[in-house]
């Protein structure tokens, strides 16, 4: 981080024609020290943005979630520099330009002594497995609208009406409704199946991140504004404990006739 | 030893969400008020380090909440103290209002210093703005290792570190030792946060809440004055993909008409 900034006051410094925005991705890595840069470098900050623009007079329009992604903001620096993190996949990738490469030296950083203060004793795999989420055909998702540990079996009877894997938000697993192998989004399994249905699960960006790629995908969420209907194929604005339990009688009965 | 919680009052994820007048933020006349989720994780966290230090024959750490924040901020702070945290701090100085993570991170890191924290917890991003910036201001001001979605924290026997459980992407967790002082953010999930006993909310009560002004602060580096950033708009997300949307039909119609799709689409 302190190499980043010696970097980035050496370009910045003084020259008009300085980089006035420092772009991350919003990674696990990165948007840990993103935050310590910008106060080193007295930047301003704004974390896992969605897009950019430039207003009439040139200056920098960002747009990111809040609120769980309920709503959007659109937040403009104040300062003339600024560190921002991209959210993973909001911008389509392009093919690689050309462009001129330059080897900077900044030398040892001074605060490298600090380092020891942290220091990276080893890693580990987060959870056992046993669910195979990343090969399934089809995933019926438990969001915190099923309600809680006992109703878990409303997305648990339509998974086996399906012949489809369980899977999870962050919260069913967080609050032990379900095992953490189940978890679907950033933190879990990233899974692409042919069928998605998402039931009681709001669509945040952490979960979206995980199944956004699915063929067909289904919500049911009693909330019309919920934002997994922005990536819903086929959306059921109902109470899932409606819904669900009539789906899973409907394939059963067709399954036996 | 002295363990500092920072905690931020939300609006619940469950309110009906309406944009202001002025279209710069949201309607909060009508809305209810939590203590953020992985903050309330973070204080569970920071009660557990306790009890187990009790356990071990130690002295209790100190509990020291803070939260910055207009008046309806109390209710927060008196909530952590029915949880079990010893004192609280609010700083609900005007000056220090209108803020964004940097600003923020500044006045609570000046309120904690104040207070010399051996540990500093805090949850790993708020569930409204979820920059996850303001930890990771503190440390950096004051000067501190820091750690984000931590997923556990083992105090060592002399106080002098912790080893910490952080999360990566994609299901590996990531094994470190901090020397304290330090920051953590603390990531839901870690633990499950008690609710409050009677016996709690009445010692609440009585357990020092103390206002804090913002002595010590360059009044330009807080508040309004000191953000970095400005809200110039707050939207609904745009409109979706332009999926087939089935509302208002009975359960099982529904059901009838979404099996049909799913056919023609082959996925069944
Ligand atoms: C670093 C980080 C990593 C994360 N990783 C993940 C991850 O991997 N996966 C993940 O899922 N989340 C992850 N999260 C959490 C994420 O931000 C959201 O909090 C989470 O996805 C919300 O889960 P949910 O949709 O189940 O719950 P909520 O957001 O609470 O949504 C519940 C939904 O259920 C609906 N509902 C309630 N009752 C009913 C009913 N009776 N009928 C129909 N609908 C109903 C509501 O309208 C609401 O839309 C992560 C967060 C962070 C910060």
């Amino acid at each position: 981080m302190e190499a980043l900034r010696v970097l980035i006051t050496r370009e910045s410094g003084g020259d008009p024609a300085a980089p006035t925005v420092v772009l991350l991705p919003h990674t696990y890595q990165s948007a840990e020290y993103a935050p310590r840069l910008a106060v080193r470098l007295g930047a301003a900050y704004v974390a896992s943005v969605s897009s950019a623009t430039l207003d009439a007079c040139g200056g920098l329009r960002f747009s990111r979630a809040i609120l769980q992604a309920r709503l959007r903001a659109e937040v403009r620096p104040k300062r003339r520099l600024v560190v921002a993190t991209v959210q993973i996949g909001a911008f389509g990738g392009h093919e690689p330009v050309e462009s001129p490469e330059r080897v900077f030296e900044v030398g040892r950083p001074a605060d490298v002594e600090r380092h020891r203060e942290r220091e990276m004793l080893g890693r580990e795999a987060a959870g056992a497995g046993g669910v195979d989420l990343p090969g399934a055909e089809r995933i019926v998702t438990a969001g915190r609208g099923v309600g809680g540990p006992d109703e878990v079996s409303v997305a648990a009877d339509l998974a086996s009406a399906l012949d489809a894997e369980l899977g999870a938000s962050r919260p069913v697993v967080d609050n032990g409704w379900l095992p953490r192998e189940h978890q679907v989004g950033s933190s879990g399994h990233i899974v692409a199946p042919n069928l998605y249905v998402a039931l009681g699960v709001s669509g945040s960006i952490q979960h979206l991140m995980g199944m956004s790629g699915s063929r067909v995908i289904v919500a049911i969420n009693r909330d019309p504004e919920a934002p997994i209907f922005s990536v819903a194929h086929y959306g059921i604005v109902a109470d899932l404990h409606d819904v669900a339990p009539a789906l899973t009688r409907l394939l059963e009965a067709r399954r036996s006739a | 030893m002295r363990i500092g919680v920072c905690i931020k009052q939300v609006p619940d994820t469950d309110s009906h969400l309406r944009i202001a007048d002025s279209g710069r933020e949201i309607d909060d006349s009508d809305l209810n008020w939590v203590i953020s989720s992985c903050d309330l994780c973070a204080l569970e966290e920071a009660l557990v380090l306790a009890e187990a230090e009790v356990s071990r024959g130690e002295e209790r750490p100190e509990l020291v909440v803070f939260s910055l924040g207009p008046a309806r901020v109390e209710e927060a702070l008196r909530k952590a103290l029915a949880l079990g945290a010893d004192r609280a701090v609010h700083l609900a100085d005007e000056a220090l209002q209108g803020g964004d993570a940097l600003a923020d991170g500044r006045a609570l890191a000046a309120a904690l210093a104040g207070e010399n924290c051996d540990l500093v917890l805090t949850g790993a991003q708020s569930d409204d703005l979820g920059q996850a910036a303001t930890p990771a201001v503190i440390a950096e001001i004051l000067g501190v290792p820091y750690a984000w979605l931590v997923m556990a924290v083992e105090l060592d026997s002399h106080k002098q570190s912790v080893r910490v459980v952080r999360e990566l992407e994609g299901g590996m967790n990531e094994v470190l030792r901090l020397d304290l002082p330090a920051v953590l953010a603390i990531q839901a999930g870690i633990n499950k946060p008690r609710f409050a006993s009677l016996r709690g909310t009445l010692q609440a009560r009585r357990k020092p809440l103390q206002l804090e002004g913002c002595s010590g602060v360059d009044a330009g580096l807080v508040g309004a004055a000191g953000a970095g950033t400005e809200t110039e708009s707050v939207t609904l997300p745009p409109a979706g993909a332009g999926g087939v949307v089935i509302e208002g039909a009975s359960a099982e119609a529904a059901a009838e008409e979404l099996l049909a799709h799913l056919e023609r689409e082959a996925v069944l």
